[in-house]
């Protein structure tokens, strides 16, 4: 049988499904997935106080902090993302949200913008296996572009560990799955980034998970341009052209998400080559709600 | 048989393929472990090394009894 | 399928990703061990009977039933925290009916079984507990069983430990038990060949299993056991076995899922060697057919055959030294086929196996000193497990 579970975390509804012998077999194991969710969000939320990320923060420009084994390998995996992405995706670019107000509709003060990217620069960040250190003050980490994929991939790790037959997790909108049965994959809906009850694409998922990146809701449009809420690292302002939306299937969610993430930060053109080149299924929205992909028409 | 113990070794030479974690889904389904039904896989062992001169099967020989 | 699959030859960028990724913890613990999802508990009931001797093969020209075997089984495993594993397992078993006592050659030349002529009734009981504890790179196992009837009583203690290699491609198994057994036959119409005896068993079994990709497995193991103090059978006239009995095992084994046949085949051969010259072959083979509605339909077949122990004879004669004429030490083969069905009703499954079981004289590689006594049976079982 096929459990539901649903809570609300990481900044969106979740939902796991666990096939399991019993509901309450499930319900059980749903529970231990659930709180490994939330110590995650607890871990590396920069909206609480206690998280490594407002420790990290708040010791910018002055003293190193230490870190423990899973933050390390977090911090070593944004950096292969920013290397291999030619520095798109950075970790350090979140302060640039002080200079966007996306619900006001307007543009940023461009001198602001300015004076905000000198905080911005992965390259300056230094770290190693015991301790991480922002070398200015006002330079910021937030973990916001890894850890909702990752806890996806925790939590299904940890359903896997129990033994449940299968399950999908579904964390406001990154998904991964598994199942011990190919035969009776799961499911899954693209939502069309326009009109959410239409799906763009299907796809099935037995081991393997999907993230997607998009600007559905965020923008700003001013005439007939759009402005994305995902920000270049390098300018400040959301590329030009950028895709509307990426959908990215991947082994685990935490490569999923980082690629989606890359490939909303590139030309719509560039990000088509970028992501036939990378050879695992994607899906494309660009500005004209044109869709390419190998899992486009499915 | 020997064709079969050959073929297991050359296998075993050659390398075996890498099999990522979440790859493994069908390697965890009951009809692929080494021993299913503990209950009945135990007694016909049993039946077995008491109507047999041969015993043994994966794991130390265990528990006797008078069985004849 | 398609263009949608995840490609084995990855891009420089998607190859750097995955290995970056895969060093964090949640990646790294998918693959250690785990106790069982949820505890089970299970019942299990068989009924075994054997074939009877045909009369033109006793002495008394009668035909005689041989045993009736009853069997009720239980287990139960219960996880205990993220880390332990606790099971208990009971076994019952109630065999009536006679077995051969020696062989005469008859008035006209053939072998002739004299079978024990009244019937026997024995009961025994058996009770183990079995604690597993897991770790990150495998687990490990402690056990003790006893067993207990009228003329025979066993207790045995026994450790294994799984190790998983750092790819978790593959495992590797050792395990060990010793068992303390004492024997105390019941005089019956029939004398016995001895009122009490002792006899000690310690054995090592060392296994390597491999991933050989995603679809299929295979195991070597290699077995070592020895067994000391009265060996002889008891009620078997004249029988006298050397006081100790060494044994070696080898075995390999095999599985493989195929996808469009939703089926899984199962093989199993094992070689055994011992000290008393028995050499055998033993090769099993199944088919696990998986059925829609949670059935699962599995035929399966076993070979078997073996040489004869270097003190054998078919009939009674008195060398003075070792000597059996037990047709379970003679030069035969058997094959056994049956059929098994599962099914699952949520947390319930239900299982039922059909065997049967028949002995050859002589056969296949070995010279054959026949013996009239081999034996044939059918073997029926049901049972069912709950998880909760």
């Amino acid at each position: 049988m096929v459990m539901k579970y649903a809570f609300k975390a990481m900044g969106g509804p979740c939902v796991f499904r666990i096939k399991a012998r019993s509901e309450h077999i499930a319900y059980d194991h749903a529970q231990a997935a659930h709180e490994e969710v939330l110590r995650l969000e607890r871990r590396y939320s920069r909206y609480r106080e206690d998280s490594i990320t407002s420790t990290i923060n708040a010791s910018a420009g002055k003293n190193s902090v230490s870190i423990d084994e899973e933050t390390y390998r977090l911090l070593n995996y944004a950096d292969t993302a920013f290397k291999v992405s030619g520095g798109l995706f950075d970790l350090t670019s979140g302060v640039l949200r002080r200079c966007w107000d996306f619900r006001s509709q307007t543009l940023p003060n461009q001198d602001e913008v300015e004076r905000t990217l000198t905080r911005v620069g992965w390259a300056g960040v230094r770290f190693s296996k015991g301790e991480v250190f922002l070398p200015d003050i006002g330079m910021e980490i937030d973990f916001g572009g890894v850890v909702k994929e990752y806890a996806v991939d925790a939590a299904l790790a940890l359903l896997k560990k129990r033994k449940v037959e299968g399950a999908l997790v579904d964390l406001a909108g990154d998904i991964g799955a598994f199942s011990n049965d190919p035969g009776t994959p799961w499911d899954i809906g693209i939502k069309h980034p326009r009109s959410p009850e239409k799906a763009v694409a299907t796809v099935q998922l037995a081991n393997s998970a999907l993230a997607s990146s998009g600007d559905y809701e965020r923008c700003i449009v001013i005439g007939d341009r759009r402005y994305s809420h995902i920000l270049n690292p390098k300018t400040g302002w959301p590329t030009n052209n950028a895709p509307l939306a990426v959908s990215i299937l991947a082994p685990n969610c935490l490569v999923a998400g980082s690629s989606a993430t890359i490939a909303m930060l590139m030309h719509s053109s560039a990000a088509r080559a970028w992501l036939s080149e990378l050879g695992i299924p994607w899906l494309l929205v660009d500005s004209d709600l044109n869709t390419y992909g190998t899992l486009a028409g499915i | 048989m020997k064709n079969s113990l050959f073929v297991l070794s050359i296998i075993a030479l050659t390398g075996c393929q890498t099999v990522e974690p979440w790859e493994r889904g069908i390697l965890a389904k009951e009809e692929m472990q080494w021993q299913a039904s503990t209950m009945e896989a135990r007694f016909r062992q049993q039946m077995f090394n008491s109507k047999e001169a041969s015993s043994g099967t994966s794991g130390a020989a265990g528990g006797g009894c008078g069985c004849n | 399928m398609g263009s949608n699959t995840l490609d084995k030859a990855k891009s420089p960028a998607l190859a750097a990703l995955l290995s970056s990724a895969v060093l964090l913890p949640a990646y790294q613990s998918a693959q250690a061990d785990a106790p069982p999802e949820s505890s089970e508990i299970g019942f299990r009931y068989g009924k075994y009977q054997e074939d009877a001797v045909a009369g033109g093969d006793t002495l008394s020209g009668e035909k005689s039933g041989r045993y009736d075997i009853d069997v009720a089984q239980f287990n139960l495993i219960v996880p205990v925290g993220d880390s332990w594993s606790v099971g208990l397992t009971g076994q019952w078993e109630s065999m009536s009916g006679a077995s051969p006592w020696f062989s005469v050659y008859g008035a006209d030349g053939q072998q002739k079984v004299i079978m024990s002529g009244a019937s026997i009734e024995d009961h025994r009981a058996e009770y183990g507990v079995e604690a597993r504890y897991f770790h990150e790179e495998g687990n490990i196992g402690f056990n003790y069983v006893n067993s207990k009837e009228d003329d025979y009583h066993s207790d045995s203690i026994g450790a294994d430990a799984s190790l998983n290699s750092a790819d978790g491609l593959r495992t590797y198994s050792l395990a060990l038990s010793t068992s303390v057994d004492k024997i105390t036959p019941t005089r019956g119409v029939a004398p016995t060949n001895t009122l009490k005896a002792d006899k000690d068993i310690h054995s090592i079994w060392m296994g390597v299993s491999q991933i050989i990709n995603d679809r299929s497995i295979f195991n070597l193991g290699l077995g070592y056991t020895q067994r000391q103090g009265y060996l002889t059978d008891p009620y078997k006239y004249r029988d006298n076995r050397p006081d100790n009995r060494e044994e070696l095992v080898l075995s390999g084994g095999y599985r493989h899922f195929f996808d469009d046949q939703n089926g899984a085949l199962q093989a199993d051969y094992r070689y055994f060697i011992d000290s008393w010259d028995v050499e055998s072959h033993t090769l099993e083979l199944a088919w696990v057919q998986n059925l829609n509605n949670d059935i699962q339909v599995t035929p399966f077949i076993r070979g078997y055959n073996q040489s004869q122990a270097n003190f054998y004879s078919d009939v009674v004669v008195d060398t003075g030294g070792y000597y059996s004429d037990d047709h379970r030490l003679s030069s035969y083969s058997t094959v056994s086929y049956g059929l098994r069905l599962k099914k699952n009703f949520g947390p319930w499954r239900v299982s039922a196996t059909a065997e049967r079981y028949e002995s050859a004289e002589g056969g296949w590689r070995y010279s054959q000193v026949p013996n009239k006594a081999l034996v044939d049976f059918w073997g029926y079982s049901l049972g069912f497990t709950y998880n909760f």
